[in-house]
């Protein structure tokens, strides 16, 4: 789709221009934001409690700190997640059992809200390997990156991709890669990564291949569809594991690593 | 079928029993032999009696014996008028002249007969074009394109800037029937949609129904877009052509054997891409691609006073590559054999085999890392109709036509080891059509047309059926057989219009149209892109139901120099469709688990007044209406805008002769922006803020207006040749009108958001230069 765009820019050049605007947006009521992560590669749970605010509010969202907030296994034992301030919520040496489900749960205001992940093995990445591309469309030349894995046959995996430059994890939203195996189930698959710009002599680069369950991949394909200024005919919240209407998502998450140093 | 044909017509036929005479015949163009579509023969001696030449130049007209005044009427022509003894049946073909110049239409002639078919004609909602009329009217780039001018008529609202589509009454813009001589064209656009695939030059004629919608056409629920091709000089050899800024054109026509046979040939291609070379911009790949072609092709040869065969046939193609990293191209390809029989002088036969076929590919890489996906719809339609003049007040119509429609969703092909290959698997379909129509004139005040079409849609086996649950998950899966029917959908559709004649310069007409649709577009951004893939009713997916009514009053002021006309209408929409949030419309075998289903109304008030004649002429069209949509898992199962739901639509064009050689032209609009989704609020997800939405189409985007001027000059012109030059300017105040707003995070500032607005168009100056060689 990114293409078509690419084409469109190309018949407007002449033409067509950007500017930010004023627009007088409703004020909704706050919502509940629960965004929770656990994390095998380091044994922690991860959870950031927040409200919606106006749109145009630059200022700080609204935090909640006072939580009851619990992780429970699969045989049903239960963990308290603490509260550390500033909306999060951490629970440490938390070890995971791979392919097994676990359940956040969240209490807030007199409601609890509940949401389960399945934790999957870890894939491992094999190799990044990077290819020379030529000025693109106002890019300076540069290299731009491929993941190497091979995905495993028979099973349904859904991936999340993060990249480092430096040494520099780049985790925000719209910088992550998002992919499944619908089309390449038990292949060795090769993806280029593309960016803002491209990578150059002499620049470490990292990726994190994410192993995510089905819910937490379809909550990224959705939200990355309304995030960073993308337009769809009818955009809407993303549908996520969350009860009770809250928004945001719980994803129990493997991941492997690799990083490699761009040559000449 | 035959029986019941034969049952009809002794019925209507015993109707008539006095001594009757029929005269018919052709009526042509004389400067080239063009068939003229829709001319009107009058008896001067009775009122309310005469008819209209077919598509096919056709007219017949059945009097009791007497002494008649026959006059031949057409716009853009002189009339003619024969004086005739009917004592027998008489054959009369007649060749219409253009006067000397054209400005004289507006001075001469017009008084001879009363010029008020919109006001005598039971057909109401109809609006028509001849590409002549409106050639200087300005347009982007100076790209002639009917599409975009039927689009400032009333009812008929643009998709937006950089988009073909369009909306009739409400409707979606999958609810247009698009025909090319018989032929369904799936998708009517080029370059994204800048402009449309209909090359004004090939071009005869072009009505667009939108309400009391004859039986004769069937398959979309909210109009039909008719388009005749030109059949070819047949009295001499004629080129032509045009070199803008965007495209050249040339045409090609000759007689086979005269006045037995013509051919036309008419091609268009798009430079833009050439510009990019010449640009040396190291930024732009080398072999960038970016480009169109149409070729519009017709031949037509009379192998007997009474048969006529017909050849046309339209490819076009859009062409995109940057290098080898990326290839996307879409095209139609249509073809239409026909066979015209006058059986008699009152049973006129056509029979016609049509094949369309739409399709796209994108490729990414190439050789080893290359992979590519392709997806095409194919229909082969063949069809029998009758015309049918029983008597000066009574004209039936009647025929059958099966369609078989092949879908290919989608397939991944390539030697890329990452993909495995995956082919959709591929759907069929019969689509079955039955009419007959009566066309009548009661006394000298009532026109009715009346019929009744039936439409049957056999969804085949050959894919798996699949069966999902409530919330879209696949429940089970089976396979069946080809040419078994794995769901039949059939219905009775009533179409009505009449009209009731007030006085010669006043009348009222009603109009009542029920429609099945059963293909249905599924897409999933706010532009038409050619990906937006068809999909046929089966057993998961209903087909859409149209009802319409639609009342109007019409009247013609000062000697038929002004047309005011102002029509309401009543739209139910039953079946529409929409899919589920993170609905995944690629590449998916069971799609149609993510689709959900609601209903729709559309109301509205239109008024257009026009001026046809004179030096001065154009209209202003206003709409007034609203298009609503409910569907049970969106926006909490509460009613909610359609996009295209713009409350005010206002379209202006003036076009003024000011001499022989000088046109200028102006037109003006405004519509309401369009109903969008808009954030109420934010919040914070892996570092990065993403709007909250309360409520779909809850936001209007800025109203949209422009204004465009244009001046052709009409060059000296030598004995056989004319030449003129068309400069237009589009967006004269450059209006930044958005064609896109988003909400995103302020690159200077990550904890702030703010909406960014983009604008295509801003004063878009264009060159046209064309040429007639004669």
């Amino acid at each position: 789709m990114k293409h078509l765009l690419y084409l469109l820019g190309c018949i407007v050049i002449i033409s067509s221009c950007q500017k930010v605007i004023d627009v007088d947006l409703n004020e909704a009521d706050p919502k509940f934001v629960i965004e929770a992560n656990y994390t095998a590669e380091d044994s922690t749970v991860r959870v950031k409690l927040t409200y919606t605010s106006s749109y145009f509010d630059a200022s700080a969202p609204t935090t909640v700190n006072n939580a009851a907030v619990v992780i429970t296994d699969h045989l049903g034992v239960s963990q308290p997640v603490v509260s550390i301030g500033d909306g999060m919520y951490e629970l440490t040496n938390y070890v995971p059992l791979f392919e097994t489900d676990y359940t956040l749960t969240v209490t807030q205001g007199g409601v609890t809200y509940t949401a389960v992940s399945t934790m999957h093995t870890p894939v491992a990445l094999e190799d990044i390997t990077y290819e020379y591309y030529p000025a693109f469309f106002g890019l300076d030349p540069g290299y731009v990156c491929d993941l190497n894995f091979f995905d495993p046959a028979g099973v349904e995996n859904y991936y999340v991709i993060a990249l480092s430059l430096n040494g520099v994890p780049d985790t925000k939203l719209t910088s992550l890669f998002i992919q499944n195996d619908a089309f390449s189930d038990g292949n060795f698959v090769t993806r280029p990564l593309f960016k803002d710009e491209f990578n150059q002599v002499g620049d470490t680069v990292g990726m994190e291949l994410r192993s995510v369950d089905k819910v937490t991949y379809q909550y990224y394909y959705e939200i990355l569809s309304i995030a960073g200024g993308q337009s769809s005919a009818a955009p809407s919240n993303p549908a996520n594991n969350w009860d009770n209407d809250a928004l945001g998502y719980f994803s129990a998450y493997s991941n492997s690593r690799k990083e490699v140093v761009i040559e000449d | 079928m035959k029986l019941g044909l034969t049952v009809v017509f002794t019925f209507l036929l015993s109707i008539t029993f006095s001594q009757k005479y029929t005269i018919s015949g052709s009526i042509k163009d004389a400067t080239n032999g063009e068939d003229i579509y829709g001319a009107s023969v009058v008896v001067k001696e009775l009122d309310n009696v005469g008819t209209t030449s077919n598509a096919y130049g056709f007219y017949s007209i059945t009097l009791e014996e007497g002494e008649y005044t026959l006059i031949y009427r057409s716009t853009g022509f002189e009339n003619q008028e024969l004086k005739i003894s009917l004592t027998q049946d008489l054959n009369y073909n007649i060749e219409l002249k253009m006067p000397d110049d054209v400005q004289e239409i507006a001075e001469v002639k017009v008084n001879a007969v009363k010029e008020n078919d919109n006001i005598t004609s039971s057909e109401m909602n109809v609006t028509r074009f001849d590409p002549k009329s409106i050639e200087t009217i300005p347009v982007l780039f100076g790209e002639k394109d009917i599409m975009k001018t039927l689009q400032l008529t009333p009812g008929i609202k643009t998709a937006g800037e950089g988009n073909s589509g369009f909306y009739v009454r409400g409707g979606g813009a999958d609810q247009n029937l698009i025909l090319l001589d018989e032929a369904p064209v799936y998708n009517a656009s080029h370059l994204l949609g800048f402009f449309s695939v209909f090359n004004s030059d090939a071009i005869k004629d072009v009505s667009l129904y939108k309400s009391g919608i004859a039986p004769e056409y069937g398959g979309r629920a909210s109009s039909v877009v008719d388009v005749k091709m030109r059949d070819g000089n047949n009295k001499k050899f004629n080129a032509s052509g045009g070199i803008g800024l965007i495209s050249s054109r040339l045409t090609l026509e000759a007689p086979i054997v005269k006045d037995k046979g013509s051919f036309i040939i008419s091609g268009r291609r798009s430079y833009a891409d050439l510009f990019l070379g010449l640009s040396r911009n190291e930024d732009i790949p080398d072999n960038t691609k970016l480009f169109f072609y149409d070729l519009n092709a017709k031949a037509n040869y009379r192998i007997s006073e009474k048969d006529r065969i017909y050849l046309s046939g339209y490819f076009g193609r859009d062409k995109f590559g940057l290098g080898d990293a990326f290839g996307f191209n879409w095209g139609n390809a249509t073809g239409t054999l026909r066979w015209n029989r006058i059986i008699n002088q009152k049973l006129f036969s056509n029979t016609t085999l049509v094949f369309s076929n739409f399709d796209y590919e994108f490729t990414i890489g190439e050789g080893d890392e290359g992979f590519g996906v392709r997806s095409s719809i194919q229909d082969w339609n063949l069809k029998q109709d009758f015309s049918y003049y029983i008597n000066s007040n009574n004209t039936l119509k009647m025929g059958v036509n099966g369609i078989h429609h092949t879908f290919k969703p989608g397939a991944l092909t390539g030697d890329n080891e990452t993909f495995n290959e995956i082919v959709l698997e591929s759907r069929y379909a019969i689509e079955l059509g039955a009419y007959i129509q009566n066309e009548t004139k009661l006394g000298t005040r009532w026109n009715f047309m009346y019929g009744l079409r039936y439409s049957g849609f056999s969804y085949l086996g050959g894919p798996n059926k699949y069966e999902f649950a409530e919330d879209g998950t696949t429940l089970s899966s089976e396979k069946t057989e080809r040419w078994t029917t794995v769901k039949y959908y059939h219905g009775l559709e009533p179409r009505l219009s009449g009209s009731f004649i007030i006085s010669e310069n006043n009348s009222i007409k009603l109009g009542y149209n029920r429609i099945f649709q059963y293909l249905h577009q599924l897409s999933n951004s706010t532009t038409s892109s050619p990906t937006d893939n068809w999909v046929p009713s089966s057993n998961n997916v209903k087909p859409q139901i149209a009802d319409q009514i639609a009342l109007g009053y019409y009247q013609n002021l000062n000697k038929n120099m002004f047309r005011i006309s102002t029509e309401i209408y009543y739209k139910h929409l039953q079946n529409q469709i929409d899919y589920r949030n993170g609905a995944d419309l690629f590449l998916n075998n069971e799609v149609e688990g993510d689709l959900v289903y609601g209903i729709g109304r559309a109301y509205g008030f239109e008024l257009q007044v026009e001026k046809k004649k004179g030096k001065f002429t154009g209209w202003i069209s206003y709409t007034l209406s609203r298009s609503l949509r409910q569907f049970d898992q969106i926006n909490d199962g509460k009613e909610f805008s359609a996009r295209q739901d713009r409350i005010h639509d206002i379209s202006i064009v003036l076009m003024y002769k000011i001499n022989k050689a000088l046109a200028v032209s102006a037109n003006w609009l405004y519509y309401t922006g369009d109903a969008v989704t808009f954030p109420s609020g934010k919040y914070e997800i892996a570092g990065t803020y993403v709007p909250y939405y309360t409520e779909r189409n809850g936001y209007r985007m800025p109203d949209y207006h422009r204004m465009d001027i244009g001046l052709t000059w009409y060059m000296k012109e030598r004995k056989r040749f004319e030449h003129n030059l068309n400069v237009s300017v589009y967006n004269l105040y450059a209006r930044e009108n958005a064609f896109a707003i988003t909400f995103q995070e302020d690159p200077d500032n990550p904890a702030a958001t703010q909406a960014v607005q983009t604008t295509l168009f801003k004063l878009v100056p264009s060159i046209t230069y064309n040429f007639n060689f004669k």
